[in-house]
């Protein structure tokens, strides 16, 4: 009777709690300031900004600076930056969810992706659009004309036309050779199956592992068979089958011969000795003291790892190397745009605004360019003096194309990598793993 | 009249505690069981789906290996564990010389984070660059040398033995106060009938303490069933889900493929499972109360 008498309210009080705390707040407004005069709106105020730049890097001081002339031109201004890569996403969105979203964010917004269209949908995202098409002060033309058209796929939602997301850099997936290695050794930089082959065996004859790749991560992993099927499938087809669950993966012979190559790699010893056991940062750092010589990697890899990189360490790209005869796209590009977007819910959107124009102003897309590394989606912002050869494969570029077909925020997660991890580490053989992906995949998918 | 005058005392003093339980553990509980019956969008509207959550458990591969992976986590970590556990607590009861300095080396780990030592062990365990292939290779072990943390066979014990190096003092110590409880006139008795060292601590010492092992090893039951560190900093449930555990997978379908419904029901039919282990467990290992 006693513990009754406790029991009984208190499980009360949190039940009631419970179905207090339910459901969430819709309550979000989705409106801003006029678009004709949204500049001369601008007052000081808090504003929380998502950085993906970790604490002590450069990349973080020209944001710090950024920040700082923020402050200085707006009294009252304070602008907090938050670390909001991808460790940090759960407990950023979980904020989206409760109603104290961050004032500009990354990674809420990705019009090629229906998983990131979602928030945009609820209403949660500024339609950036409005901002966009009004001519900038500094340059007199509309803002929206600064991005590269390749890119504006990525902002706009296909559902309502509208602009949830301008982006601050852009990752391009693309193959990193050791280019002194390679002078040295005689070897051609990769542009073809091939030549990637023929680049593997004279590493081997040199010494040296061709390919640094991570058994730690399986997205990593992923990126070969996500790059080969891009050119012996195709995007569209590959991403319908993979995460759309349009059809199955057996029906297009393309998954197959990529899944081949991938495994053709794999039995010539072309990846990292210990690859199985070898963190990505481990992998990353093994491919720039020389112990490989390629990597298959986001654009960002020279500004993540700019401390270990030698001083006279010579660095090459090339876009992922096309396959002959291969019925995909042969000069896609896979690329990721890292979007700022803006809650529609920020109490400063004026503010939020001016830093996301300052922060895709040429001038600090140059600065980012030339000093960390950064790939910009911004017209006429100069390729990064680090990455030789980038400028080459943008130009070259037929299309960009997004990254890992969405698999990575889709059920498809749990089944393509692991199979991609099992092929690589020689669990079983090309047609083992199409079979094994088969069945995962009608599982998922339902189909 | 002097009872009820007790209870009235004894109420402000639970209250605090209650308050605490309350918040931090019943609300979060009850809040969990009800987020289990329905299905959430990544935005935070939710819709009640009945019990769909739990129906779809037991059906799913992924759940059924990350089960089957807590138990043999529980299982290989408990062998790692107890053993050395014991016989450093009994060895640190024998007033050796440097016993201070002995107990500060076993409890160090436990005040390291669970970040720190995850990374430090993911290098250690290297396949190239670590410490352990090399000095194998060193010793004329070559063959023994693995890729450890990239092997499915090797991954998950390598993780519970990084764990168990981790949390081991916190055993040792509880252990130890268990050894300095026996009664030394019974230890004594058994000496000066004869007993070695050895006959005293398995037919002495152990027996003696197995109320106390009984509660030791719930308590690692409920500690490993529910590890997520470790794994998710070393391995992140792989190679191809070898090392996949509950508390992974969880976090994985409820923040990476925002199925919160889901990540729930999986979480409330693992503390059913671990109450009704742990009940068994219980029950096996209980016996009459030893009367000396």
């Amino acid at each position: 009777m006693k513990t009754r008498r406790i029991v009984v309210p208190l499980a009360a009080g949190c039940l009631a709690l419970a179905a207090c705390s339910g459901g969430g707040d819709d309550d979000t407004a989705g409106t801003g300031p006029e678009a004709a005069g949204w500049h001369d709106e601008i007052e000081g105020g808090p504003l929380e900004v998502g950085v993906l730049s970790a604490e002590g890097t450069p990349g973080l001081g020209i944001l710090r600076e950024l920040a700082d002339g923020l402050q200085a031109d707006y009294e009252g201004t304070d602008v907090t930056l938050t670390f909001a890569n991808t460790d940090a996403r759960p407990g950023i969105e979980q904020r989206w969810r409760s109603g104290d979203p961050l004032d500009v964010d990354y990674g809420m917004f990705d019009g090629t992706n229906p998983a990131l269209t979602v928030w945009a949908d609820d209403g949660a995202l500024l339609d950036l659009r409005p901002y966009l098409e009004q001519d900038d002060p500094d340059t007199g033309e509309p803002w929206l004309d600064r991005f590269s058209p390749a890119v504006l796929e990525f902002m706009e939602n296909p559902s309502d036309g509208g602009i949830y997301g301008v982006p601050s850099e852009l990752s391009l997936h693309v193959l990193f050779y050791n280019a002194g290695l390679f002078t040295e050794l005689g070897i051609e930089p990769p542009r073809t199956w091939d030549d990637l082959l023929a680049a593997n065996t004279a590493l081997q004859a040199g010494g040296v592992d061709p390919i640094a790749v991570t058994g730690l991560f399986e997205p990593y992993m992923g990126m070969w068979s996500d790059h080969l099927w891009l050119r012996t499938v195709g995007y569209d087809k590959a991403r319908a089958v993979l995460t759309g669950g349009e059809g199955h993966i057996t029906e297009d012979p393309g998954f197959l011969e990529g899944l081949e190559m991938l495994q053709q790699l794999r039995d010539d010893d072309a990846f990292l000795t210990g690859f199985e056991g070898t963190d990505f940062t481990a992998a990353q750092a093994q491919f720039f003291q020389g112990d490989a010589g390629m990597i298959l990697m986001g654009s960002w890899l020279v500004s993540e790892m700019a401390d270990v990189i030698p001083a006279d360490f010579e660095l090459g790209v090339v876009a992922f190397p096309t396959v002959e005869g291969g019925a995909g796209d042969q000069g896609a590009v896979m690329a990721a745009p890292q979007v700022i977007s803006i809650a529609a819910e920020s109490e400063h959107i004026p503010l939020a605004l001016e830093w996301a124009r300052r922060l895709t102003s040429v001038e600090t897309q140059t600065r980012r360019a030339e000093e960390i590394g950064e790939v910009s989606a911004v017209a006429d912002v100069p390729s990064p003096p680090g990455i030789p050869g980038i400028d080459q494969v943008i130009a070259d570029a037929e299309s960009l194309e997004p990254r890992d077909y969405g698999i990575t925020q889709s059920p498809a997660m749990e089944v393509i990598y692991p199979e991609i991890a099992r092929l690589l580490f020689g669990e079983q053989d090309a047609q083992q793993t199409l079979e094994r992906l088969d069945e995962g995949l009608r599982r998922v998918h339902g189909n | 009249m002097h009872r009820a005058a007790q209870r009235r005392i004894i109420i402000p003093f639970l209250l605090p505690a209650l308050l605490l339980l309350g918040v931090f553990f019943l609300y979060p509980l009850v809040r969990t069981v009800d987020i289990s019956f329905t299905e959430w969008t990544r935005t935070g509207s939710s819709s009640y789906v009945g019990v769909e959550n739990y129906t779809r458990l037991f059906d799913d591969p992924g759940y059924v290996n990350a089960l089957k992976n807590a138990f043999l986590f529980t299982l290989v970590g408990g062998c790692m564990l107890f053993p050395v556990a014991i016989a450093i607590a009994w060895a640190l009861n024998q007033r050796i010389h440097g016993e201070r300095f002995f107990r500060f080396v076993v409890f160090a780990p436990v005040v390291l984070s669970a970040a720190v030592v995850a990374l430090m062990w993911k290098f250690v365990y290297h396949p190239t660059l670590g410490l352990i292939n090399p000095a194998l290779e060193g010793l004329g072990l070559g063959a023994l040398a693995r890729t450890w943390l990239g092997d499915a066979s090797t991954a998950l014990p390598a993780v519970a033995f990084t764990t168990v190096w981790h949390g081991i003092g916190i055993w040792v110590v509880l252990l130890s106060a268990g050894f300095e409880r026996l009664p030394p006139d019974v230890l004594e008795a058994g000496r000066i009938d004869g007993a070695g060292e050895w006959r005293l601590f398995r037919s002495v010492m152990l027996p003696m303490m197995r109320d106390l092992f009984r509660i030791l090893v719930v308590l690692w039951i409920v500690q490993s069933m529910q590890a997520f560190a470790f794994v998710f900093i070393m391995t992140n449930g792989g190679p191809y889900g070898s090392t996949d555990i509950v508390g992974t997978l969880m976090y994985r379908v409820a923040f990476e493929r925002y199925e919160f419904g889901y990540a729930a029901a999986m979480g409330v039919a693992l503390v059913v499972i671990m109450l009704v282990v742990t009940q068994i467990v219980n029950k096996v290992m209980k016996r009459d109360e030893l009367q000396y």
